[in-house]
């Protein structure tokens, strides 16, 4: 039975009500005429979204007692002489009588829910009623609108337009910003947040040195216009974008998605507008004379893991691959978690079931089947060389004469006639090992290498020539395995198919339902509903039209993450109900119209940000914001968070003085911990690591195998589905690997080495420089005589030492100039890795 | 003179742990680094537990690739009566398979191993196990569980993560979140894995078996690794020593509380103690692996594979060691058991590797009086068909495919009834008839077990709380002791 229609006598219900409003009444009478209005959107909904909406929302098979409170008209329908929202009037509306009652079998949410509602938040539903009880639209699916930013009394401090929407809220919390961060501490904070690199000592002088407002404008744009500044920004979108060399799953075959990357970094580059952007990488290949760049953006969506598991189902992978496309896109480009209407209705957010499926059948045309593992699965766009062609013959010739050696070898061991099959020998009949049996039964070419891992099982003690020559085939045979895939041919999209898409009941791929066709979310589109024959680029184009309400501002507030280190909208992911509307809508708004307007530019977007008062305060943190404002919320301090691990690694090899500056290009593999691989693959894959110079290319390059991403990048998304949301915690794992890998320790002593070699000469002098290299700043007074203390000991240690000292300078594969002292350089190398591990190294400041 | 290695002798080990450097005080690596965990998106009331616990720590033996109940554990005669005979149509009711045997005859093939009972309550058990038969009056066997999954990588993410598809978090996870960890310098969360001796197949280990979906990244499982550094990063770069690393982190310290002092930024204060902790975990980890200390009984109880580093023997120590030290969730993963076409003698292989280990583990930790608080669970994927895969005249290449409607797992210590047999499966040991327990239910049964009401133990994700057990799952009362 349902519970609200039923209903004790009216009498007692008032009663009730009429006690517990008594009780509150006393408490605030006195507040009533100046009671700050309750908003729905920001006090009322999240609440109700949280308690109500999972019975009494919009997903109408699991609506309780027929009551929709998501809706105004819901919550005031005449039920029979009662009403759960009669505005203004809380002795009558039940909902606060349900919400208030000690009755266990009356009260709201029900005992059994998980939540129980705060006296506080109890508080804020009775004034809500008692204040009219108005229902507003969520904020996200309403359009943006450009509010003049709002004019400040103290004009003084602003820059920008974001420091006045931040000053007005400051002022009514009684707060003032926090000073301007020393010029240091800028030129570190900009360098980092748009190079992802820190700044020379050089550029440091130069720019402290000038010290104006001109110089600091001027440094932003040479950052901007810096080739870095791609490489940096691209990586988010990488992992949103779930980039990765491999396929993931068994087998985890290579990839050669990699151009897609170079595209994406040369459109950050060439500040590409985000709506050309968003386009191509998802419908590039539907625009009219699309060029070979436009079609290889659409790699974009086939970034998707790849099961090719034995026995898989084919039309089940290819579900996951469609579901897949929905979820990135929804979630890059509307915020929303569309993900949740696959199986029912969106229990929070007006999102159907069946306008999940017309999102999919966007995506539903391509010629992809599910089918097989193959890391070129077509649509494909070939841009192999002669010269890939080539390295392929090579690794073909190798293989076979592998091949032809261990046939040779095998021949030996179980001789049987020409033209026969290894099974057929006398010596095969007694082999009970299946794997081996099925192994036998092919010529040897014809073997995979991986059940041949089963031979090196068995005859792994008794025949070591055998082994060797199997070992070599699989070798050969992996080389070329792992060029030919690779190769850069990059899985894009190509509507060639007509198909049906269906709903799918409960979302599985087994279960189809009604036949649905494509269409845009009636709730992102003004109310209306809005199906058609349209296709990718239609979706595209709508995204980024003004009509839908999301694109900009979750764009803007992922980019307002990668500065301050949480959104304006904390919950980046979601715009929906259930996230708290942001305190600082209005700028987020703002700045939503403004980059619209500008022509989607993302750089001038990122100018803007930067060039604000907001962003250039201090970080320091006074013990009573500490208190008040632990997250900085309200924005009246500069942001304040580790760096990322990626960029941890690009700036060890800066300060160590180790950076390769190429750009793009097939991935690379540097520095691994033994083992990882081949641990992760049952010793089927083996790392390679590379030698020389692309030991130290940009962490960018560094090939992600997705089922064991590189380890060094720790706090790192699994890059298999789109993420979005900055990790960021603290494990003593993280500690150990900027103190021990060596990509840090290396760096280390070829920061020691810079440091030794440069025009500096005494102690005292070097260490500062040191000091200086790491955080952009003087040391001070303790500073250094801690510092200092510390070279003393060192140097001591490793005079007596001198082995140890040998070993230190000899981590890594770059070369050492022999002509420094190894005892005063493993002293020195000990500082710099303490530096590079210093708390405000690791931290953008 | 060489100032550290004369600082070295002001610095025991002892006084170490009781002093860390500079006045941060003693931290347990709880959890990683929070100390007791506290589950602060839980939705009120956010105490955990929710009431008293039965069990504080769990060991889970996942046998990946699905071990073949029928052959193991769930003793069906009719099946050798029937032997060659279809499945009848009323059992298979439209099931789907893998796409191996979708298509194909469903042709009955009878237990490959002989059955007998044992211990008190006359236990059923194949043959291929001889030291589970001495360890029987331990176990609880739910002989019903099912699944939905044919898969291995989604059936394996759906028993530790409740969903088929990664970004879940694994139960692990969720318990060191929840629970914290109770260990002064361990991890909450470990998991490690072995494989098969003959590596007759490759499952592999997807990280996110034992990843911290959308919980924060510092819940996820530590892997211990089966060669070099158990953890990796663990060791000092050539030519640093541990007195020098301790002087340098002194030094180190020292800075950032200069820093701190400056900047006011508590985080400052969590990087100090994040560096103290990866000290000491610079000497619990070599100690944990150190078997040294280890009786040649104990070593022996294990088999022969307890010195192989990243053998299951090996691991299955370890785990011993680990809970001993307070880590609440041990994550022993073995790979070997899709035996679809080398039945006959990969299974007896599965059997060695696994057998013995796993009944020394019981039994040690029962010796130590360390069981009633440890839940131990022993289970694969999914079941294997009472079908044949493959064909009758060529024995050497027979198996079974992937069977997710009726499987057998079992469990011992922890809260659970010794001695007792849940539920069971039709006379084919096809679909789970009686007393059903689904994923979901086993996970709300866990969750119990360690005092947590599985639906009021929620994370707020993209707008919704998440549970582990999604939206399902029933604790199924008759286990529990």
């Amino acid at each position: 039975m349902s519970r609200f229609p039923h209903r004790f006598p009216i009498v007692i219900t008032q009663a009730r009500s009429w006690v517990v409003c008594l009780a509150f009444f006393g408490v605030y009478a006195a507040l009533l005429a100046e009671e700050e209005k309750v908003s729905f959107n920001h006090d009322i909904r999240p609440i109700m979204s949280d308690t109500c909406f999972q019975c009494h929302g919009p997903d109408p098979n699991t609506r309780e007692g027929d009551l929709r409170l998501d809706t105004y008209e819901g919550a005031t329908e005449d039920r029979g002489g009662y009403a759960a929202l009669i505005p203004g009037d809380t002795d009558e509306s039940e909902l606060i009588w349900r919400i208030f009652t000690d009755d266990e079998a009356d009260i709201m949410p029900p005992v059994e829910h998980f939540r129980r509602l705060t006296e506080e938040e109890k508080d804020l539903f009775r004034r809500w009623v008692e204040q009219g009880g108005e229902y507003e639209d969520h904020w996200a699916f309403i359009a943006p609108a450009k509010n003049a930013a709002p004019e400040s009394a103290e004009s003084k401090w602003g820059r920008n337009e974001i420091d006045t929407f931040v000053l007005e809220k400051l002022e009514d919390a009684g707060l003032s910003p926090a000073p301007e961060a020393s010029q240091e501490t800028l030129i570190r904070r900009l360098s980092l947040d748009l190079t992802g690199l820190p700044p020379t000592l050089d550029e440091v002088d130069a720019f402290v040195s000038d010290g104006s407002d001109a110089a600091y404008e001027d440094l932003v744009d040479r950052l901007l216009a810096s080739p870095r500044y791609g490489e940096r920004m691209v990586w988010e979108w990488l992992d949103a974008a779930r980039y990765s060399d491999s396929n993931g799953y068994q087998n985890d075959d290579e990839r050669g998605m990699w151009p897609w990357r170079d595209w994406a970094v040369d459109a950050l580059n060439a500040n590409m507008p985000y709506d050309q952007f968003s386009i191509e990488q998802i419908a590039g290949d539907l625009l009219p004379n699309a060029t070979q760049d436009q079609v290889l953006a659409t790699a974009f969506l086939r970034n998707h893991m790849i099961n090719g598991e034995g026995g898989r189902l084919p039309e089940e992978n290819r579900i996951d691959y469609l579901v897949d496309q929905v979820d990135t896109v929804s979630t890059i480009w509307m915020g929303l978690t569309f993900g949740c209407a696959r199986c029912h209705d969106h229990k929070y957010d007006p999102i159907t079931q069946r306008e999940y499926f017309q999102l999919m059948a966007f995506f539903d045309k391509t010629e992809v089947t599910g089918s097989g593992r193959n890391p070129h699965t077509p649509p494909v766009l070939d841009l192999s060389t002669e010269e890939h062609a080539r390295g392929v013959e090579e690794r073909e010739q190798l293989k076979i004469a592998a091949a032809e050696e261990l046939d040779r070898v095998e021949r030996i061991l179980f001789p049987r006639p020409e033209g026969e099959l290894t099974i057929e020998s006398e010596r095969a009949k007694s082999i009970t090992n299946g794997a081996v049996q099925g192994l036998f039964k092919q010529k040897v070419i014809d073997r995979r290498p991986e059940p041949l891992v089963a031979i090196i099982a068995e005859y792994g003690d008794s025949e070591p020539e055998y082994v060797e020559a199997t070992r070599k085939y699989i070798k050969a045979y992996q080389n070329l395995d792992i060029y030919k895939n690779e190769r850069p041919i990059v899985m894009v999209m190509a509507d060639t198919v007509e198909r049906d898409t269906f709903i799918l009941n409960n979302g599985l791929y087994d279960q189809p339902t009604e036949k649905v066709v494509t269409g845009f979310p009636a709730a992102l589109n003004g109310g209306d509903s809005n199906i058609g024959d349209w296709n990718r680029l239609d979706l595209a184009r709508w995204l980024m039209s003004d009509a839908h309400p999301l694109a900009a501002r979750v764009a803007v507030n992922r980019y307002w993450q990668q500065f301050f280190g949480r959104g304006l909208l904390e919950q980046v992911e979601n715009f929906g109900v259930q996230s708290k509307p942001p305190v600082y809508e209005s700028l987020l708004d703002w700045l939503a119209v403004e980059f619209r307007e500008s022509g989607w530019d993302v750089k001038a977007l990122h100018k803007r940000i930067v060039m604000s008062a907001t962003y250039r305060q201090s970080s320091r943190i006074s013990e009573a914001m500490r208190e008040r404002d632990p997250a900085n919320e309200l924005l009246a301090r500069g942001p304040r968070f580790r760096m990322q691990s990626w960029m941890l690694r690009d700036q060890a090899l800066a300060l160590g003085g180790l950076l390769n500056e190429t750009i793009g290009g097939p991935p690379v593999k540097p520095y691994q911990p033994e083992g990882i691989w081949k641990e992760a693959s049952f010793g089927f894959i083996t790392y390679e690591q590379d030698k020389g110079e692309d030991l130290y290319r940009r962490s960018l390059y560094t090939f992600w195998r997705r089922i064991v991403g590189p380890p060094v990048f720790f706090d790192s998304t699994a890059r298999q589905v789109c993420e979005v949301k900055a990790l960021r915690t603290n494990t003593p794992l993280h500690a150990l690997t900027t103190l021990n890998d060596v990509t840090f320790t290396e760096a280390a002593r070829g920061f020691a080495q810079r440091v030794l070699s440069g025009d500096e000469t005494s102690d005292g002098r070097r260490l500062q420089m040191a000091f200086r290299e790491a955080t952009a700043r003087l040391p001070n007074r303790t500073e250094r005589r801690t510092l200092e203390k510390a070279l003393t000991k060192y140097r001591s240690h490793f005079r007596s030492d001198r082995a140890a000292a040998e070993k230190l300078v000899s981590v890594g594969e770059s070369r050492r100039d022999t002509s420094l002292d190894v005892s005063e350089h493993a002293a020195w190398s000990t500082v710099c890795l303490m530096l590079l591990n210093l708390d405000e190294t690791l931290t953008k400041e | 003179m060489d100032p550290i290695v004369d600082a070295k002798r002001q610095f025991t080990r002892r006084e170490f742990f009781g002093k860390t450097a500079q006045g941060i005080g003693a931290v347990a690596l709880a959890s990683l680094l929070d100390g007791k965990s506290f589950a602060q998106n839980v939705a009120n009331p956010s105490v955990l537990p929710h009431f008293a616990p039965k069990a504080k720590r769990v060991i889970y033996l996942l046998q990946n690739g699905a071990p073949s109940h029928v052959d193991l554990f769930d003793y069906k005669p009719m099946l050798a009566k029937l032997r060659g005979e279809p499945v009848p149509d009323s059992v298979l009711g439209g099931k789907r398979f893998s796409s191996m045997t979708n298509t194909k005859d469903k042709l009955l093939l009878p237990n490959i191993t002989e059955f007998a009972q044992y211990g008190a309550n006359g236990m059923w058990l194949g043959s291929f196990l001889p030291h589970t038969q001495g360890i029987v009056d331990e176990l609880c066997f739910v002989r019903s569980m099912h699944t939905t999954s044919v898969n291995h990588a989604p059936g394996i993410n759906y028993f530790l993560s409740g969903a088929e598809i990664p970004g879940r978090p694994s139960m692990g996870a969720w318990l060191s979140y929840g629970l914290g960890s109770e260990a002064e310098d361990l991890p909450a969360f470990v998991a490690m894995t072995s494989r098969d001796k003959e590596a007759s197949c490759g499952q592999i280990f997807y990280d996110f078996y034992w990843g911290s979906g959308f919980l924060p990244t510092k819940y996820q499982g530590v892997k211990f690794r089966g060669s070099g550094d158990p953890v990796l990063y663990l060791s000092n770069p050539d030519g640093v020593s541990r007195e020098l690393r301790r002087s340098m982190l002194d030094d180190l310290a020292k800075l950032n509380e200069e820093k701190l002092k400056d900047y006011g930024d508590p985080e400052i204060a969590t990087r100090i103690s994040q560096y103290e902790m990866a000290y000491k975990m610079q000497v619990s980890v070599p100690e944990l692996t150190d078997f040294s200390n280890e009786s040649e009984e104990t070593l022996a109880m294990y088999g022969p594979d307890v010195h192989r580093e990243g053998s299951y023997g090996y691991n299955c120590l370890m785990a011993r060691r680990l809970v001993e030290r307070g880590t609440r969730f041990v994550q022993l993963m073995h790979a070997g058991w899709d035996q679809h076409n080398n039945l006959n003698r990969q299974l007896e292989i599965q059997c060695l590797d696994t057998d013995q280990p796993s009944a020394a583990l019981i039994t040690d930790l029962k010796q130590r009086g360390l069981l009633d608080e440890t839940l131990v669970i022993w289970g694969g994927e999914f079941g294997r068909t009472p079908f044949l895969q493959g064909e009758f005249d060529n024995y050497a290449r027979w198996g079974r495919d992937h069977h997710p409607y009726g499987f057998t797992v079992w469990m011992a210590g922890g809260g659970v009834k010794p001695g007792y047999v849940h539920g069971a499966t039709d006379d084919f040991g096809f679909n789970a008839v009686e007393k059903p327990v689904h994923v979901h239910d086993f996970q709300a049964t866990i969750l119990h077990l360690l005092g947590i009401d599985h639906e009021r133990f929620t994370y707020k994700f993209q707008g919704r709380n998440y549970r582990l057990t999604d939206v399902h799952g029933h604790v199924v009362d008759d286990i529990l002791a």
